[in-house]
C-alpha cells in the first residue's frame, strides 16, 4: 500500500528514472526514515523549477513547528455599508472581506410560519484574484457559500422565530452576501468572521402593517403620527446572537501545521484543516477535504488547540469594534 | 444564487410610509438646499487610496459621500489565445454593483435614466452635429456591461496602448455602495489603479458629472438628486493635457446652460486631478511597511 502511494506521488513529481530506482529501493527496504529525508529533498527540487519564494516556504515551516496565526494587520469595522441593514469589514492578513445584511419581507413557509429565513451567498468579483474572470465564477465561491450556510444555519446563532414579523403572514428573509474584496488564502475564516460581525451589526428597523396587508417602514421622524397603526415592530432592535462560530483553518504539510495559510501557502500545502468553534468553545464543525495529506489526531488536536486561542482573540476584537460602533 | 433562494416565496424591501419621491416644488428657487446640504457647486468630499488589493497588480480605493468603489489592475498579461495578434495592448474594462450597492437588493442600476433626449431642437447648427456626433456615444447605461463599455471609453484615451503589445490590461471596477455619480467615480478610481499598477498614461483622468434641475445645476449629484434630473452631463479629462477624453450629455439642456456647465465641471475636473495626484505622491513617499 504504501509502495502505491509513493508511486502516485511520483508520477505527480515527474522524476527522472535515476531518482525513481533510488525511491524503490527505499521503499522495499522500509527505511522509512530515508525515504522520508528522499521525500524532502526531492520536494525541494520539485518546488525550486516553481519559485524561490516556495523554498524559502517549506524552510520556514521546518524551522518554527507551529506558526502563530497572522496577528498583523487583522482588524474588524462593523457598519461599512450604509444601504444595508447590517454590515462588516473584516480583514485577516491580506484577506478582506465585505458581508452586508439586507433584510426583506417574505410569507413565511407553511410548515413554520413563525420563522423568518437566512439566504447566504459569497462571492467572488473578479477585482480580489487575478485567478477569477469575469463571466467565469470561481469554484470556491459556491463550495464557501455551502460551509457558510451549515454553519450559520445549525450553530444556532441566531433563532430564526425573531425574524417573525406577523406569524404566518409576513417575516424577514435577511440576504447575507459576502464579497471577497482582495483573497489571500483562509477564505473561509475571514468569511465566516465578516458574516458573524454583520449579524452582530444588524439592527432590525421599525415597521407596521398597513391597510394593504404590506409591510411599510416607519421613519423615525413621524413614527408618533403612525403609533396609531400599532407598529410591528415596537423599536430598532439587534439580534440576540446566543453564540458565535469563529474559525481557523490549518495548513498540514507532513509533520508541520501552519495556521492561517496565505494563498502562496495554500497552492503548495497538501491539505488543511478547518475548525470551527463557537464562542463557549464548543466544536461546531470540523472540515478536511481530503487531499493528498493525511491528518494525525494529534494534529488536530494542536489545531484544536490554535483555534481555541484564535477564538479568544477574534471574540476581543469583535466586542470592540461593536462598543467602538456604538460610542460613535 | 444557491437553489435555497429561488424556493423562497416573491420577497420585496418594505418602503418608507411617507412617499416623498416626488421632486421637490422649489427647484427653480435659489435657496433651494441639497438632500446632503452642500452648495450648488461643491462637490462632495473626496477620499482616495491606492493599493487596496493587494493580490492585484495595482489598485484604487474611492469614496465619495456614500459612493463607494474599488477597483483592481491585472496585468498587463498574455491575451486571451482566441484573440487576434495586435501590435498595441488591449483593454478589458469590467464594472459590477454588489447586491446590496443600491437602497433595494440587486436592483439594476440606472445611472442615466432614459430621459427623452430632446437636445437638438434648441441648438445651433454647429452644436447640433456635435451633439449627434455625442448622442452616438451616449449609452443609456442602465446595467453594468454599458457602464463597462463607458468606462473603456473613458479611460482608452489616455492609456499608452503602444507600450504593451499582445498583451490585456483587465480593470474590474466594484461598486461596493452606490450613492450617486457613479460611473465618474469609477472613472477617476480605475485611472489612480492604473497608475498604482504602473502602467504608462498620458495623464490621470478626472471624472465629474452634473445635473440640471429645473434652473440650477449641481455638481456631483447623489442618488435622490440624479433620480429627478431634467438632464446629466458627465465630463472625464485629462486636467494637465486640457483634453476632454469622454463627454455624456442626457436629457434636456440649453445651449448656455451646456457651455457653463462643462466650464464648472472643467474647473472641478482640475481640482479633482490635483486631488488624485496628492494621493498618488503619499503612495509613493509614505515608509513602506
Amino acid at each position: 500500500m504504501a509502495q502505491m502511494i509513493c508511486l502516485q506521488r511520483w508520477k505527480w513529481m515527474h522524476l527522472d528514472a535515476f531518482s525513481h530506482y533510488a525511491f524503490m529501493s527505499a521503499t522495499c527496504s522500509n527505511q522509512y526514515g530515508l525515504m522520508d529525508g528522499l521525500l524532502e529533498e526531492l520536494e525541494i527540487q520539485q518546488l525550486h523549477s516553481v519559485s524561490q519564494s516556495t523554498i524559502y516556504l517549506l524552510r520556514t515551516w521546518s524551522l518554527s513547528l507551529y506558526t502563530i496565526p497572522r496577528q498583523i494587520k487583522c482588524f474588524i469595522i462593523v457598519g461599512a455599508v450604509a444601504s444595508a441593514n447590517g454590515s462588516a469589514l473584516a480583514k485577516i492578513g491580506c484577506t478582506t472581506m465585505l458581508a452586508a445584511v439586507k433584510l426583506e419581507v417574505m410569507t413565511p413557509k407553511l410548515e413554520s410560519p413563525d420563522e423568518g429565513c437566512i439566504a447566504i451567498d459569497f462571492h467572488m468579483p473578479p477585482i480580489c484574484s487575478p485567478l477569477v474572470r469575469p463571466g467565469r465564477p470561481a469554484e470556491a465561491a459556491p463550495v464557501i457559500t455551502k460551509q457558510l450556510t451549515d454553519i450559520i444555519l445549525s450553530s444556532g446563532m441566531i433563532d430564526l422565530k425573531e425574524l417573525s414579523l406577523v406569524s404566518g403572514k409576513a417575516a424577514w428573509l435577511a440576504y447575507l452576501d459576502i464579497y471577497c474584496l482582495d483573497a489571500d488564502g483562509s477564505l473561509f475564516d475571514a468569511a465566516l468572521l465578516s458574516a458573524v460581525a454583520a449579524f452582530s451589526h444588524l439592527q432590525i428597523p421599525v415597521v407596521s402593517l398597513n391597510d394593504n396587508g404590506r409591510i411599510v417602514l416607519i421613519s423615525e421622524e413621524n413614527s408618533g403620527a403612525m403609533w396609531e397603526k400599532e407598529p410591528v415592530n415596537k423599536e430598532k432592535r439587534k439580534l440576540k446572537l446566543d453564540t458565535l462560530p469563529f474559525s481557523l483553518t490549518c495548513a498540514l504539510h507532513k509533520n508541520y501545521i501552519l495556521a492561517d495559510p496565505s494563498a502562496e501557502e495554500e497552492s503548495i500545502m497538501e491539505t488543511y484543516l478547518t475548525v470551527v468553534l463557537d464562542s463557549s468553545l464548543q466544536l461546531v464543525s470540523l472540515n478536511k477535504p481530503g487531499g493528498p495529506g493525511l491528518a494525525q489526531t494529534s494534529a488536530i488536536q494542536d489545531c484544536v488547540a490554535l483555534t481555541i486561542k484564535r477564538v479568544k482573540e477574534l471574540q476581543k476584537m469583535l466586542n470592540e469594534a461593536i462598543s467602538d460602533m456604538e460610542v460613535d | 444564487m444557491a437553489g435555497k433562494i429561488s424556493n423562497t416565496p416573491a420577497t420585496y424591501t418594505p418602503s418608507p410610509t411617507s412617499q416623498n419621491k416626488k421632486r421637490p416644488s422649489i427647484v427653480t428657487g435659489s435657496d433651494w438646499v441639497r438632500p446632503d446640504g452642500r452648495g450648488l457647486h461643491q462637490c462632495r468630499p473626496a477620499f482616495l487610496r491606492t493599493g487596496a488589493v493587494n493580490s492585484a497588480s495595482g489598485s484604487a480605493y474611492a469614496e465619495f459621500g456614500n459612493t463607494k468603489v474599488i477597483v483592481s489592475v491585472f496585468g498587463p498579461r498574455e491575451s486571451k489565445k482566441a484573440m487576434m495578434y495586435s501590435d498595441i495592448g488591449r483593454l478589458n474594462c469590467n464594472v459590477s454593483y454588489t447586491s446590496f450597492a443600491t437602497p433595494i437588493r440587486g436592483q439594476v442600476h440606472e445611472s442615466f435614466d432614459p430621459y427623452t433626449l430632446k437636445l437638438c431642437s434648441y441648438f445651433s447648427p454647429s452644436t447640433v452635429i456635435f451633439c449627434i456626433n455625442l448622442m452616438l456615444l451616449v449609452c443609456q447605461a442602465s446595467d453594468s456591461k454599458d457602464l463597462s463599455s463607458m468606462l473603456h471609453k473613458a479611460l482608452e484615451g489616455a492609456i499608452i496602448l503602444e507600450s504593451f503589445p499582445k498583451t490585456t490590461v483587465d480593470v474590474f471596477a466594484l461598486v461596493l455602495e452606490s450613492g450617486g455619480s457613479d460611473l465618474p467615480v469609477v472613472i477617476s478610481c480605475a485611472s489612480l489603479a492604473l497608475s498604482d499598477a504602473g502602467i504608462r498614461l498620458y495623464d490621470i483622468v478626472a471624472s465629474v458629472s452634473m445635473s440640471c434641475l429645473g434652473m440650477n445645476l449641481v455638481i456631483d449629484p447623489v442618488s435622490e438628486e440624479e433620480s429627478y434630473q431634467d438632464g446629466n452631463l458627465m465630463i472625464t479629462c485629462m486636467p494637465s493635457r486640457n483634453e476632454v477624453t469622454q463627454m455624456t450629455v442626457t436629457g434636456e439642456w440649453s445651449t448656455p446652460k451646456i457651455h457653463e456647465a462643462m466650464q464648472i465641471c472643467l474647473d472641478a475636473c482640475t481640482k479633482l486631478g490635483m486631488i488624485m495626484r496628492s494621493c498618488l505622491k503619499e503612495a509613493v513617499s509614505a515608509p513602506e511597511e
